[in-house]
């Protein structure tokens, strides 16, 4: 495109990197505290504050449990716009479906099911008409958790990572897809125009001016997490692919896969549908010892992670039961499918094929549902490193070009900044802001959950209204002082939380670490206190930092 | 800048590395699997294996976009491309089910 090949490719990574970049801020921050989204759910609803529990019986607890289940008000809603005519009263709607979902870090137990409706769909096409209820759930005792309770970690954080909480059309999981595919780009375009990789690895100048060390740390950064980098943004990209990016089993390909389910239900001996006559439920605690004995046999013993029950109440209702997948990388169930009536085992799944295994593998490491402390830290820091590579990218980008900005009277410096100054330290702030929300708003509140997610997007509006009335001194080729205060007001926030947290619930750290050790709650508190420190740290030193007047080109890296 | 292109080769370019690109994948993946399965692959093995291979080939393709010399041809290429093998996947779909 341009007059030569690296040229194009440093275009391509500066362009595309800025505006993309916005959206990989958020995937990577919001990325990073998911990796610990359980812990910030138990932070959040102090109520949930105990040990991780497995699945409870379901013979003697969830049967009842289920029983008491409804179907959701939201989906009844959202279902009766799709079906011809009225929906029947949820009360009489028969349950044909269900599941209860946990994992080693979960005290509490996330359950769903599906009910069936007589209305034909508006859509012929539309062949999953089911409406559906959730709850979480106790599962010592089997008492529901209030719904207004926003699991602000598993619920709000973790799908901010890849869907922007922009739900419309599924545009957030999009963009988050197109700015991964960004990221891979800006990778490779970015070694491209370097080529001194090894170089790179170690070069780090904190004392040269703002614009040559922050290029030190953008090019450390992106090299030293290169494969991680790219490890995430590719397997994200997989997971989501057959079902949002290229669902061609849904459209082009859809007869090709519905034969092979029908095929695959033969196969499998899986009844693909119900047989219409009525039938009762044999002892799930049985089909559960049985599953766990045959794990064991092949030296897999494990707890349960997830239950199904298919075509619940007909004569080819069958129980699916899965391994929690906690001893190994791979996302591998191990599912052993029961008759629902008799308990007898209809399959075994066996071992995946190639194919299936890279995949397990791939979509295992990106979703980390192994049990490894360390590995999980890690992740956290991987995922801090790409936001600095990205934070650092802006800040290069605008010191590279606010004196000639300057000069020529031109306002791109200004607004670029002022997005930095929102997606770096607005974001953080938005974050932390939603967590002393959860701390000051009253139990009995309603609609707590939604305030909390107000008091997120208000504090971020309110973060680039702030970097923005505060941009005049980046068109004069001054810095931000915005980035400065936004610090301090983070620092204040983190300090903020932590004192909430101690004086709503008693939870101090002396006792979370020492007297009575819960790690989920104080882990928090800790790296909100660490959040606190480093902010700090940067607002003081931005403080001193000197304005450069002169500007010169950097020698040897092509950057327009 | 040293941009020696135009701003509506620039915008043309854009839109063809994120939507051309994307179609084209699309015919691939649709096509691939539809091949893999026909050949006797296991549906599902099929269709993981192409969208593993899709974000390579989407990546591939992105950067082929900005560096190749004609546009024109670009488009060519993905818009041809993707039309082909939607439509032989279709066909080799028809065929499989008879």
């Amino acid at each position: 495109m341009l007059n030569s090949f690296r040229q194009s490719m440093a275009w391509v990574h500066t362009w595309f990197g800025l505006v993309l970049g916005f959206v990989l801020m958020v995937a990577f921050f919001f990325g990073a505290l998911s990796v610990f989204d359980r812990e910030i759910d138990r932070w959040a609803i102090p109520e949930t504050r105990f040990e991780p529990q497995p699945m409870p019986s379901y013979d003697n607890l969830l049967k009842q449990v289920f029983a008491d289940l409804k179907p959701h008000p939201l989906d009844m809603a959202a279902t009766a716009e799709r079906v011809i005519g009225d929906l029947p009263a949820p009360e009489t709607m028969p349950m044909v479906g269900l599941f209860a979902y946990t994992t080693h870090r979960d005290p509490v137990l996330r359950i769903g099911a599906e009910f069936a409706i007589p209305n034909k769909p508006i859509d012929p096409k539309d062949d999953h008409l089911h409406v559906h209820g959730w709850a979480t759930i106790d599962p010592r005792t089997g008492a529901a958790l209030p719904d207004d309770q926003l699991k602000i970690g598993s619920n709000w954080f973790y799908p901010m990572h890849y869907s922007l909480q922009v739900h419309w059309k599924n545009i957030g999981v999009f963009v988050v897809g197109l700015a991964a595919l960004v990221m891979l780009v800006a990778l490779v375009t970015g070694v491209i125009m370097h080529r001194k990789l090894f170089k790179e690895f170690f070069t780090f100048r904190p004392k040269k001016r703002t614009q040559r060390s922050t290029l030190d740390l953008h090019n450390m950064t992106g090299v030293v997490a290169l494969p991680f980098h790219f490890f995430f943004a590719f397997t994200g990209l997989v997971i989501f692919a057959s079902f949002y990016y290229f669902p061609v089993s849904g459209t082009l390909l859809k007869p090709l896969h519905d034969r092979h389910e029908v095929i695959e239900a033969e196969h499998t001996g899986l009844p693909h549908d119900e047989a219409g006559v009525p039938a009762e439920l044999a002892s799930v605690d049985a089909m559960v010892a049985e599953a766990k004995r045959i794990w064991a046999e092949r030296d897999m013993a494990g707890e349960v992670g997830l239950l199904m029950i298919e075509h619940l109440g007909d004569a080819n209702g069958y129980v699916s039961i899965y391994r929690a997948g906690s001893d190994r990388v791979a996302l591998v169930g191990e599912g052993i499918h029961f008759k629902a009536s008799t308990g007898e085992v209809l399959r075994e799944e066996p071992p995946s094929d190639p194919v299936g295994a890279v995949n397990e593998f791939l979509t295992g490491l990106h979703l980390q549902h192994f049990e490894h402390w360390t590995l999980r830290w890690l992740y956290v820091a991987g995922g801090l490193l790409g936001c600095i590579c990205i934070a650092t990218g802006f800040v290069f980008f605008v010191e590279k070009r606010k004196q000639e900005h300057a000069k020529r009277r031109l306002q791109g410096c200004r607004l670029v900044d002022a997005m930095a100054v929102t997606t770096v330290t607005g974001m953080v702030l938005a974050a932390v802001a939603m967590l002393v929300a959860n701390r000051l708003l009253p139990d009995a509140m309603p609609g707590r959950g939604d305030w909390e997610k107000w008091t997120f997007w208000g504090v971020w509006l309110l973060s680039l209204l702030h970097a923005l009335w505060r941009s005049a001194p980046v068109a004069q080729a001054r810095s931000n002082p915005a980035w400065r205060e936004q610090c301090w007001a983070l620092a204040l926030a983190c300090v903020a939380a932590v004192l909430l947290n101690w004086l709503t619930t008693g939870d101090h750290l002396l006792k979370t670490m020492l007297l009575e050790p819960y790690w989920a709650v104080a882990g928090v508190d800790l790296s909100l206190l660490a959040c606190a420190l480093v902010s700090v740290f940067t607002a003081r030193r931005l403080a001193r930092t000197v304005e450069v007047k002169q500007a010169s080109r950097i020698g040897g890296v092509a950057y327009e | 800048m040293m941009v020696s292109a135009s701003r509506g080769a620039i915008i043309s370019r854009i839109l063809a590395a994120i939507f051309g690109c994307y179609a084209f994948v699309w015919g691939v993946v649709a096509l691939g699997v539809a091949a893999l399965h026909g050949a006797g692959v296991e549906y599902h093995a099929a269709e993981q294996a192409m969208m593993m291979l899709a974000f390579l080939l989407y990546l591939g393709l992105f950067l082929w976009t900005f560096a190749a010399a004609s546009v024109r041809r670009v488009w060519l290429v993905l818009a041809v491309g993707s039309a082909v093998m939607l439509a032989a996947a279709w066909q080799l779909q028809r065929m499989i089910i008879g």
